[in-house]
């Protein structure tokens, strides 16, 4: 059976396509019909919506608000991107380590990290009251720079990541070169190293952007009520008046957008993407640009041999010039942004007062008891983790097979099979929630775990599809062929020299595909239909109605988390190569 | 016409060499390979006798990899028929051949160490532990890796893992090994040590052998016989020395060592026998001989054809000397064994060239 499945190579993204296509393919088609069909073919519903000023207002807030977060982490992170790159090896990989932890932490941890900071009982008004410097609380919370602060600091790993590997992949002695021309330092950073990370400046831009027009639940936690975006809008719409005709025209707009603006810089910038670029990667990013960005995106971090590719760059990667001390501020200060509140919640979490103090006036394990204790949250806690669980396994094994019959079809076919596959990571949350739950009414799974599984299998789906990918991409097809010239079958070779070598890329596809399900909210909270109460949800339940500082210890609990995926993929990554530790050794 | 003739004299040639062969281990009949309109492999027919050094060399482009992978089973021809011991292996899938092959880059599983690479042909032949055991043994012994079985691929020298790629090609004794570019990973010095020991091994297992190269020097060193390929046909098949002495083509001429080709009329060569008209003549570099114009005869003159030129260039190497020399408006390159108590010419001077009128070949153009 498998044997017959893997001679039709494309035979094995049936299984994820069929989960997409039943989840979410088939409810998107009817929001579009119902959009411009109700009830008669009519673009009504699209006039309706542009009709109403505070309709359009928040369409361009939404692009503003995203276009702004964008360059500011574009302004702060390409810097500190640079300043990664060139680090000493082993200050480069802890450095690493730091923008890796914020990013695998839970996004409504931090989301409410800020809102304990900002508060108006937060930490920065209890300073300055507690310091007599002012008389009542500024407003630092509930308004757009509050957004700002928590957009940008929930993003920027986002924006870095992709930039410190594009930026490690350039060739030193190219500015070397530049500099033995003749060219002063600023003029073979700008004439050389600056146009050839400019491919990660694209991705990175890419990413960003098309995630910050799907912000849900950061504008409404910390923005106040002019701050809405699309998102927000969208799901206050479904909460008061279910018309699917009216929901489904905003959900297509937004999309609209997303796609009009990514195609824009996509192809904008693609053209001043270095000429020395493999030409088949480039021509594919150009057809796709935003699948392009994640896939380099998650290719560089998923990928051991490309870690190994790392590991050789760190040795040229030494600038001649160690940093300066104005340097070493801007990287202690962006650490700080980056870290700080996660730290500010952990402290806090241990107040002993029925409310948060920074410093705590007592120390006590009350909210932790609290958590540990109230079934409510530990019952919430273990849903989800047997939620994640489900989600892994099913979303590893279907994504898996996914990317296998991915690799094995004409670049053509592939290139469009991944775009549909990657839908759910790249339409913007709240309209794969909608479409999700919609597709979960038709199967009558609404307020099921196999509902929530399902809908977060779909996410999670792309993550492995692409971690695996990337994996696949840089596995020799020659050790395939080795195989069986050493009468090894289909099978035998695909478990005994595929399944080991690219099994590094797997075990990153399920740890992020659990960190997807893990922290989803915005479909957990369409399709749970109040029956099941994940983590997240009651997280966000509580943070609206700022009842209960246990939150303040799920949060904490949440920060360590990290640690825990990256013991998992360290373990994985690096010591599945035993080879490359011993060749130091030899 | 050009076809035609080297036809003819290929024909000469290949009936004086299959008469003499073993029994046919590989067979090729009319053998087409095309990916969409490009047409990689055109109407190829060869046998291979059994215990056969087989090198099929050639450009990159010429169509000797896919011949390989056709052979391997990894492609499929697009029409016509691969014999494999008598039969048809049209149909049979790579794994369910009987054949080592030894990759460009090695191929060895980077997961997996020396002796576990070594294991898993045995092990897919369904041979027991203990049988695996004691023939992994005996294969690093004579491959000269007895110590490093326990080392991952990376940590292996290129040399050391050209050896452990040949072992593992060899290890479950299959009737036919495949070469692709064996040697080209490897420095001079390593690569002549390894055409040593690929030989050794070939005699030592008397194997049919194939082997896929684009290097003339390794394709003379190792093999029985050579196929030239170019654009994805057979330009000529022979002996490594009948080939370089007796090209059938002006490709095959210059791709396998150097050729002055004398198609100028002020060169006045006469044939005998007649050859046809598009017939080109051609002679190696070592044939001509250099001399001062004041030098006395040699004794054989009479049967040598002489020129006057004048040095362009003077290219020491060693153990040779080469001289580009303009005749004419041809340049000659001639290639004089380093001896002591030499004359060497330096550009500019003039010289007379001189050779054998025996030792003009006629090629196809």
């Amino acid at each position: 059976m498998l044997q017959k499945l893997g001679r039709i190579p494309i035979g094995l993204t049936l299984p994820a396509l069929a989960i997409l296509l039943v989840v979410m393919g088939i409810p998107m088609v009817r929001l579009f019909l119902a959009s411009i069909n109700a009830p008669a073919f009519s673009l009504s519903n699209y006039q309706a919506f542009f009709s109403q000023p505070a309709n359009v207002r928040v369409l361009f807030q939404t692009i503003e608000v995203s276009a702004v977060a964008t360059a500011l982490c574009v302004i702060i992170g390409y810097p500190t991107a640079y300043l990664i790159s060139a680090a000493p090896k082993r200050l480069q990989l802890t450095l690493i380590v730091l923008v890796l932890i914020p990013y695998l932490t839970s996004f409504l941890a931090r989301t409410y990290a800020w809102v304990v900071i900002l508060g108006d009982h937060g930490l920065i008004n209890t300073l300055l009251l507690n310091g007599g410097v002012i008389s009542s609380p500024l407003p630092l919370i509930y308004n757009r720079m509050a957004v700002y602060i928590s957009m940008v600091h929930i993003m920027l790993p986002v924006m870095i990541l992709p930039l410190v590997s594009v930026m490690m992949g350039i060739d030193k002695s190219l500015v070397a070169a530049a500099r033995s021309m003749g060219a002063r330092p600023s003029a073979a950073f700008w004439r050389v190293f600056f146009p050839l990370s400019m491919p990660g400046v694209r991705s990175g831009s890419l990413l960003v952007f098309v995630i910050c027009l799907g912000f849900y639940i950061t504008p409404a936690a910390l923005g106040g009520l002019r701050d809405a975006m699309l998102s927000t809008f969208i799901a206050s719409q479904v909460q008061t008046s279910f018309n699917v005709a009216r929901l489904a025209a905003s959900a297509f707009i937004l999309l609209a957008v997303a796609g009009v603006v990514l195609s824009m810089i996509g192809l904008d910038l693609s053209d001043t993407q270095g000429r020395t670029a493999q030409r088949t990667q480039r021509a594919r990013q150009r057809r796709l640009p935003p699948f392009g960005a994640l896939r380099r995106y998650f290719g560089e971090g998923a990928d051991h041999y490309r870690a190994k590719r790392w590991m050789a760059n760190l040795y040229q990667a030494g600038r001649e010039d160690p940093w300066s001390i104005l340097e070493i501020l801007y990287i202690i200060l962006v650490m700080t942004y980056l870290l700080l509140p996660g730290v500010v919640v952990i402290i806090m979490s241990f107040s002993a007062g029925t409310y948060l103090e920074m410093p705590p006036s007592a120390i006590s394990l009350r909210w932790y008891r609290s958590f540990f204790q109230d079934p409510s949250w530990n019952g919430a806690a273990w849903t989800s983790i047997q939620i994640g669980a489900m989600v892994t396994i099913l979303s590893t094994i279907v994504g898996t097979l996914a990317a296998y019959g991915l690799s094995r079809t004409s670049s053509q076919l592939r290139g469009s099979l991944t775009m549909v596959l990657l839908a759910p990571i790249t339409f913007p949350s709240i309209v794969v929630a909608i479409a999700a739950y919609l597709g979960l009414v038709n199967l009558g799974l609404i307020g099921t775990r196999t509902g929530i599984v399902l809908s977060h299998s779909i996410g999670a789906i792309c993550y492995v599809v692409v971690i695996v990918s990337a994996t696949l991409a840089t596995f020799d097809r020659r050790l395939e062929q080795a195989a069986k010239s050493m009468r090894a079958g289909p099978l035998q070779t695909f478990m005994r020299v595929t399944l080991p070598l690219i099994r590094p890329g797997i075990i990153g596809g399920a740890v992020f595909a659990f960190i997807h399900s893990f922290d989803e909210v915005v479909i957990s909270s369409m399709v749970s239909g109040f029956s099941i109460r994940t983590l997240p949800l009651k997280m966000w339940e509580n943070m609206r109605n700022e009842i209960d500082p246990t939150i303040a210890a799920v949060a904490s609990l949440l920060m360590l988390l990290p640690i825990l995926w990256l013991g998992a993929l360290y373990i994985f990554w690096w010591r599945s190569r035993p080879q490359l530790q011993s060749v130091a050794t030899v | 016409m050009n076809v035609h003739v080297r036809n003819r004299i290929q024909s000469r040639e290949d009936q004086v060499l299959e008469s003499s062969l073993v029994p046919t281990q590989i067979e090729f009949r009319n053998v087409s390979k095309s990916y969409g309109a490009v047409a990689a492999v055109r109407d190829l027919s060869l046998s291979v006798g059994r215990g056969e050094f087989l090198t099929v060399l050639g450009p990159s482009g010429s169509g000797k990899t896919t011949t390989l992978m056709l052979l391997a089973g990894f492609e499929a021809p697009t029409k016509g028929e691969i014999l494999i011991a008598g039969k048809s292996v049209g149909s049979v899938p790579s794994y369910q051949r009987d054949q080592g092959v030894v990759f460009q880059s090695y191929a060895l599983f980077p997961h997996l160490s020396v002796r576990r690479n070594l294991e898993f042909p045995l092990e897919m032949r369904g041979i027991k532990a203990g049988e695996r055991l004691a023939r992994v043994d005996r294969i690093l012994q004579r491959v000269h890796l007895g110590e490093l079985s326990d080392r991952m691929p990376v940590q292996l020298s290129g040399g050391q893992q050209q050896r452990v790629a040949l072992a593992r090609a060899l290890i479950a004794d299959p009737p036919v090994l495949l070469l692709d570019e064996p040697l080209s990973a490897l420095d001079r010095n390593l690569r002549e040590e390894m055409q040593g020991e690929i030989k050794n091994l070939h005699q030592e297992f008397g194997i049919t052998t194939i082997c896929v190269t684009h290097d003339q020097e390794e394709a003379l060193t190792l093999s029985d016989r050579i196929v030239v390929m170019r654009a994805g046909r057979i330009e000529q098949t022979n002996t490594p020395e009948a080939l370089y002495d007796r090209p059938a083509t002006r490709f095959v001429a210059s791709f396998l060592g150097e050729a002055n080709f004398l198609e100028s009329p002020f060169f006045e060569i006469e044939s005998d026998p007649p050859q046809p008209v598009d017939t080109v003549p051609m002679i190696r570099p070592e044939r001509l001989g250099i001399t001062t114009l004041t030098a006395p005869r040699k004794p054989d003159a009479d049967r040598r054809h002489a020129v006057t030129g004048t040095v362009d260039d003077m290219i020491y190497a060693g153990p040779v000397r080469k001289y580009n020399v303009r005749v004419g408006n041809c340049v000659l390159v001639v290639r004089e064994h380093v001896t002591s108590g030499q004359h060497t010419f330096q550009r500019g001077d003039e010289v007379r060239l001189d050779w054998l009128r025996s030792d003009v070949r006629f090629v196809a153009g």
